[in-house]
């Protein structure tokens, strides 16, 4: 019996695709935004509002990660925007590969901000870095303040995290801030927003952000 | 349920290392695996036993070390392990805590013959 050692990240394959994704991005200057939630959080409805509100100064396209239909892309293009659709069949989450395969077909370049929209699932993406310069993770109250505990890599990791459908909160409040302190002690650094994409409560705020974001970016 | 990418992953490294040194049949396969990672041991453990057939592994048993979490303050050098509730914050002085182990899926190392 031979021992060979090999000390490598399982997910290296990935890393490396990852960053040849984040070094073309970068040699255009381009904001890429790696939007995660549960299944239903809002996360196009978010899209939506967040191009109604720049487009007029700012070039943006999605690429959109569903298992099946191509009904978010649709909902993107309604807008007059670029939107590309990856079906991926049973795969729970959008990898590193995938975005290099579209890139080919789906040219990025005059863009000024690219959102790739990940699979609905608060786990697998959490663990697949796409070349993203921005990640961003929306989470509805409606899914109950413990997301965050439940779900804590996923937390962990994002640089903006937006807590979707305030309206829906409970008269007092309660479970909004509850969520909001669950956020924190996961990721004491992410900008936290919440929001209603329905009623538009909160959205001034995260587009003030996150157009200073492309601005100096 | 994306263990069984990661298990394709384990297997392709193990093979491509085995190849590169002309050898046969792996017979273990070591990683260590982190707490603050999105994979469940016995998925993965599942989904190796699929990954690995009609592969130079096809035999292999896999051996997972699994890796504590652990957190350390970079502002006052307080170590509160292990952490209690996922709560990031320094129970000392209230800023945020580094994770310093437990974010590992790394191959260590496979043994063939």
């Amino acid at each position: 019996m031979e021992r060979i050692a090999i000390q490598t990240n399982v997910l290296k394959a990935n890393q490396e695709a990852a960053l040849e994704n984040r070094r073309s991005f970068e040699q255009e200057g381009l904001l890429v935004m790696n939007l995660m939630s549960g299944p239903g959080a809002g996360k196009t409805s978010l899209l939506e509002a967040t191009i109604r509100a720049l487009q007029a100064e700012y070039q943006i396209a999605v690429i959109e990660g569903d298992l099946q239909t191509d009904l978010d892309a649709e909902r993107i293009r309604a807008l007059g925007s670029r939107a590309y659709q990856i079906n991926t069949g049973t795969m729970c989450h959008l990898d590193a590969r995938m975005i290099a395969r579209t890139l080919v077909e789906f040219p990025v370049q005059e863009l000024d901000l690219l959102v790739i929209e990940n699979v609905g699932n608060l786990i697998c993406p959490a663990s697949y870095d796409l070349g993203e310069s921005l990640r961003v993770v929306l989470c509805s109250v409606a899914e109950g303040p413990e997301k965050p505990k439940k779900y804590p890599v996923m937390f962990h990791k994002a640089d903006v995290v937006l807590l979707n459908k305030t309206d829906l909160s409970d008269a007092s409040g309660d479970d909004l801030r509850e969520l909001e302190k669950n956020v924190r002690e996961v990721n004491p650094r992410a900008f936290v927003f919440p929001v209603s994409c329905r009623t538009g409560q909160g959205l001034d705020e995260w587009i003030s952000w996150l157009r200073a974001r492309i601005a100096t970016h | 349920m994306h263990e069984i990418s990661v298990a394709i992953n384990i297997v392709e490294i193990a093979e491509a290392s085995a190849q590169r040194n002309g050898t046969g049949q792996i017979q273990l396969i070591k990683i260590r695996l982190g707490e603050f990672t999105t994979i469940v041991q016995e998925a993965l453990e599942f989904a190796f036993e699929i990954a690995r057939q009609e592969t130079l592994a096809a035999h292999a048993r896999l051996e997972i070390e699994i890796v504590p979490m652990l957190v350390e303050c970079l502002c006052c050098g307080a170590i509160p392990n292990p952490v209690r509730d996922i709560v990031l914050l320094c129970p000392n002085c209230g800023l945020q805590l580094q994770i310093v182990g437990g974010e590992e899926i790394q191959l260590e190392y496979i043994e063939v013959g």
